[in-house]
């Protein structure tokens, strides 16, 4: 892409996606973090946890504005405004995942309190690092325009949904069969809640990089219409 | 360049099969131009441009200056005839009759394709004479139906309201704002099918400006309207469609919602976001 006529309209717009940027590596390692504190039973990684959510909070609020006057002093347009709103859109699934993070960390400290058994948490760790690699993919397609890259973070969500579905399904005849675990399985699914709803914005985030590059909507379009 | 059946000088006009053949394909365009290049000399000034205006749309005219944007609205009412040097080759067809014609009244055709310039030129008479001016033209109207066709293009015009109690005054004294919808009043007066603005909002201040663009917007219902605008977001505000031309040639035509949040073509991208081409 050329540079602006204007190098400060090109400086105003590397900072709102730096800033994004950030807010994805920080996000990134709040969902490790979470997942890490929720295997390792580790109450005290989680509260470190709910803290950070909150910075991540105060970033979401950042970008927005930075992008609020852009589009009201520069009136963008063409890729330059599809680049403000992907930014501002991808930020509040940001936030959301850090949301998310959260309620790992809640259902961390849960565990933590109950006698639950550490090898039990195989299936937790499949869904955890499907999520991990489609977050850290949906970033790094954001970061590089690259639509190949979000093209395939769009596909990788169905893997966690699947995934998802086999946890919740294996664990609830668990829970019949050792109702004295329930509690801790109970956590357990709530958080892999969290990672498949996780997975969910990764996608969307890949979509933002489609509209921003191509111009193409494809949210609403099925996997068959997906090319 | 154009082929020998669609190609003559602009004053020995085209053959009568060419616009036929155009004016059946072109039911929902109003002007419909095809393989136009237009010369200053030896200096070509608008490179095979193909275009279809769509009827009672709002089609606006971008590029940076010396682009040929003026230019290829001044042929729709020939008004590049006036310049000696100029040839103009391809048809150029209005609602299917070709204006390069031999056979085309210029005088008629300037009332079918009304024009309004930068600068507010007002004729130094009173605001009823401005606008009663091209009605006489058409010869004797009776003094009741004159008055009732000033009113009512004054309100066509939106400025009814403001000269209705000095209709008896210079129109000199207007402010430029009232002096632009004044002329847009004096265009509209004689029922053209097409209205042509060049720039005719440069010159105002940003709330006469916004006048102006409401203007266009009602006005569209009734005519088909072509604005040439530095301004791109006045572009953007107004146009159904917008045509992107550079150093003579169109580059790009398309829905203004298209252009303005997803070019096709870099040279369009690269001018609307204002970067270097």
């Amino acid at each position: 892409m050329n540079p602006h006529i204007s190098e400060q309209f090109d400086a105003e717009l590397d900072a709102a996606r730096s800033q994004l940027m950030e807010m994805g590596g920080m996000v990134e390692k709040l969902l490790r973090d979470a997942t890490e504190a929720l295997v390792g039973q580790d109450a005290a990684l989680a509260e470190k946890v709910k803290l950070a959510d909150k910075r991540v909070n105060q970033l979401e609020v950042d970008i927005d504005e930075q992008c609020v006057n852009i589009i009201a002093r520069r009136q963008p347009a063409a890729s330059d405004l599809r680049t403000l709103i992907s930014v501002m859109k991808a930020s509040t699934d940001l936030e959301r995942v850090g949301d998310e993070a959260g309620r790992i960390a809640k259902m961390a400290i849960s565990l933590a309190d109950l006698d639950y058994p550490t090898d039990e948490f195989s299936d937790f760790r499949r869904i955890a690092t499907l999520t991990h690699e489609i977050m850290a993919g949906s970033l790094d397609a954001f970061a590089r325009l690259d639509t190949d890259g979000a093209m395939r973070v769009i596909a990788a969500d169905q893997a966690i949904d699947d995934a998802y579905d086999d946890l919740v399904r294996q664990r609830s005849s668990k829970m019949r069969e050792d109702p004295e675990s329930i509690e801790g399985d109970m956590c357990i699914i709530w958080a892999a809640r969290a990672l498949e709803r996780i997975g969910d914005h990764a996608k969307n985030i890949g979509e933002y990089v489609v509209y921003l590059v191509r111009g193409q909507d494809l949210r609403g379009r099925g996997k068959h219409q997906l090319g | 360049m154009t082929s020998e059946s669609t190609t003559a000088p602009a004053n020995s006009g085209f053959q009568s099969e060419t616009a036929n053949h155009f004016g059946e394909t072109s039911t929902d365009a109003s002007l419909l131009v095809n393989d136009l290049c237009l010369f200053y000399g030896d200096q070509q000034a608008l490179k095979d441009i193909n275009l279809s205006i769509p009827r009672k749309e709002v089609t606006a005219f971008i590029g940076p200056s010396g682009c040929g944007k003026s230019t290829l609205l001044r042929c729709f009412n020939r008004m590049n005839d006036l310049i000696d040097t100029v040839t103009v080759t391809g048809t150029l067809l209005l609602e299917g009759q070709n204006i390069y014609a031999n056979d085309v009244d210029v005088a008629q055709l300037r009332r079918r394709v009304g024009m309004v310039f930068q600068r507010p030129n007002p004729f130094p008479k009173t605001i009823y004479e401005n606008v009663a001016y091209g009605l006489r033209l058409e010869g004797k109207i009776p003094r009741k139906e004159l008055d009732e066709r000033v009113e009512w293009a004054l309100k066509s015009a939106a400025l009814w309201d403001e000269v209705k109690d000095r209709l008896k005054e210079s129109a000199l004294g207007l402010s430029g704002g009232q002096q632009q919808r004044l002329v847009i009043a004096r265009a509209v007066a004689v029922q053209p099918s097409v209205l042509l603005l060049d720039e005719p909002a440069s010159a105002l201040d940003p709330i006469s400006t916004l006048k102006i663009e409401e203007l266009i917007h009602q006005l569209k219902s009734d005519y088909t309207i072509v604005i040439v605008t530095h301004n791109m977001q006045q572009a953007a505000r107004v146009s159904d469609f917008t045509a992107f031309m550079y150093l003579g040639e169109l580059v790009e035509f398309d829905k203004t919602d298209d252009v303005f949040t997803n070019p096709k073509k870099q040279q369009t991208e690269d001018y609307i976001t204002g970067r270097y081409g």
